[in-house]
């Protein structure tokens, strides 16, 4: 296979949600000399946009996102070891969590996932996650936005009182608040003083890059 | 608030005989905010049946709504087989740990016996006493998780969404397990004399393809709804979030109703599958409800019965999920008199009216 084919493949082993496949072919494509930046710029990233692109028109669904991602993965550890660190100092800073009563995390972590692999950084409190955990983690790594999810109508609270607790400490400014999740809607956003409001994972990167713009 | 003429019962038989009615019939869903009614902890309601039935009747004393159930959360029935589940001191309970972290474990799963101890037995008791207060007046019902979504809480819902590729006869044998959960606590409910409404939010299209539905879930359903008629009560279904593309394959199970999310078009589902089921539907439970003005919740209310009034097998007025625990009760009051200042019949020239008087909103 040429190197072409070889990064066409590793997209699609993505695509088709083949964990090991996807480990197997980094591999060899580092066998072969291929720039590991490039395995991963030209073969899984692709492979994972066609996967969110999939998704956006109703034809992946969450296991399917949740299985690619898997492969993606699995390709970007055999990958790691040989990717330089050089993350620009202007890559967008977000905080990400499920807020305080909800321990479904799978919505969060496409997202995180998504913007991710779009070239923002990631700093993920996981699920559960006290109001104050947000505002602390934001503070302690010069974050741009904070981003929290739920799936559940019964913890929507915490949302509110995040963007509650940032103007009481004067920071509001300093940050743009992003929520998604089953039970919030865009009026929602609004009605709470939140900044931005995705419907999807898919829409989430698209609405950080277009405020914030992205490192890659 | 204002009064009602009718009792739930004597409205739902009028309705159903196709006769003289005071309003639409109408259910908030205040779910677990019952507890702050009546004055107790939602832990309470984990142990105490008295306080779980108890919480049920003073919520529905004060706003007089069509239906009262049994349900806290959709985690007992796995708790049953061997989940973990936290149980904050005064909010609604989660999964903490699921059954069975291995593939293998699952044969090992068995179903849940209702009557033997935990929190479904709990909730059995409650049945009775709340049975016993209000039944003479108002419809009961208990309500269980549904079976393709309890199969997610007993391998965990990330791990189960990765078995449709890794391992699709694992998720099939963790349905059939808990389908004959969802069977026992079905009919231990309709043993206590009540009816059985079947949560199933998993089963969504925000989550699932139509295909995987129709697939893994659907002949669950099928035969859990059929289990259900068989013992002479008819179902009523609830999924959260996008259900367009299944909305016939819910309305061949032949249920009794179809409570949907607020993200579905109201109107368009009546049009779809109205002429099969009954409707219930959809006020935003977090936008309008829990966060939105009692201006918001009469404009939405009235907006919903627009849609819905004449959908040919019924419509009940609903919020489209349970509401938060914090919820205004002078929102859920709001709801209640909307629907009582349209009445019955519905005039759709009255409701268009009052919609004016209320102005464009914000």
């Amino acid at each position: 296979m040429d190197k072409d084919g070889l990064l066409k493949s590793i997209a699609q082993a993505v695509v088709d949600m083949e964990e090991e496949r996807a480990a197997e072919l980094c591999g060899r494509s580092l066998q072969e000399g291929v720039p590991a930046k490039e395995a991963l710029y030209r073969g899984l990233i692709p492979g994972m946009d066609e996967v969110s692109r999939l998704y956006a028109e109703s034809e992946y669904f969450v296991p399917e996102v949740l299985s690619a991602s898997d492969a993606m993965y699995a390709g970007l550890e055999v990958l790691k070891p040989h990717i330089e660190t050089e993350r620009g100092e202007k890559a967008v800073k977000v905080v990400i969590g499920v807020v305080k009563g909800d321990t479904h995390d799978i919505g969060k972590n496409i997202v995180k996932m998504m913007m991710e692999t779009s070239g923002a950084e990631m700093f993920d409190l996981g699920r559960d996650v006290a109001v104050e955990r947000f505002v602390e983690k934001a503070e302690e790594v010069g974050a741009q936005v904070i981003a929290m999810s739920t799936l559940m109508s019964t913890t929507l609270v915490g949302m509110k009182t995040l963007v509650e607790m940032l103007v009481g400490r004067g920071l509001r400014p300093k940050y743009k608040v992003m929520v998604g999740g089953g039970p919030v809607s865009p009026e929602f956003c609004r009605r709470i003083g939140a900044d931005l409001y995705a419907k999807d994972a898919a829409e989430a990167v698209k609405v950080l890059k277009a405020e914030c713009g992205l490192a890659r | 608030m204002k009064k009602d003429a009718m009792t739930p019962l004597e409205r739902a038989a009028a309705l159903a005989a196709g006769g003289e009615v005071d309003r639409l019939p109408v259910n908030p869903n205040i779910a677990n905010g019952v507890a702050r009614i009546y004055g107790c902890k939602i832990s309470e309601f984990n142990t105490d049946p008295k306080a779980q039935a108890e919480a049920q009747v003073a919520a529905y004393r004060k706003f007089g709504y069509d239906s009262v159930r049994i349900f806290t959360d959709l985690f007992p029935w796995a708790e049953a087989m061997g989940a973990e589940v936290v149980k904050p001191d005064d909010d609604t309970a989660d999964l903490a740990r699921p059954a069975v972290g291995d593939v293998k474990d699952i044969d090992r799963l068995v179903p849940a016996d209702p009557y033997k101890g935990g929190r479904l037995a709990v909730q059995l008791e409650a049945m009775d006493r709340l049975v016993d207060r209000v039944g003479g007046e108002v419809p009961c019902s208990g309500s269980l998780a549904g079976p393709f979504t309890n199969a997610f809480f007993l391998y965990g819902v990330n791990e189960a969404l990765r078995l449709f590729k890794k391992n699709p006869d694992a998720m099939r044998k963790l349905c059939r397990v808990s389908l004959e959960t969802c069977k026992a606590y079905a009919a231990a409910t309709i043993a206590k004399g009540l009816g059985v409404t079947i949560s199933e939010p998993m089963s969504s299209c925000t989550v699932v393809s139509p295909a995987t539905f129709r697939e893994y879930s659907l002949p669950c359903l099928k035969e859990l709804v059929d289990f259900i008629k068989g013992k002479g009560k008819v179902p009523v279904i609830h999924i959260c979030g996008d259900t367009t593309e299944i909305w016939d394959d819910i309305a061949d199970l032949g249920v009794g109703g179809f409570s949907v999310d607020n993200v579905v078009d109201l109107k368009k589902c009546c049009r779809a599958i109205g002429g099969r089921t009954k409707m219930l539907g959809n006020v935003d439970p977090s936008t309008v409800m829990y966060a939105g003005t009692p201006a918001d919740v009469r404009r939405k209310t009235l907006e919903c019965i627009l849609a819905a009034y004449d959908s040919p097998k019924g419509y009940v007025v609903m919020s489209g999920c349970s509401l938060p625990v914090e919820s205004p009760q002078e929102n859920v009051a709001a709801m209640m008199d909307a629907v009582r200042d349209v009445g019955y019949p519905v005039k759709p020239g009255k409701v268009e009216g009052m919609l004016r008087e209320l102005g464009a909103g914000d």
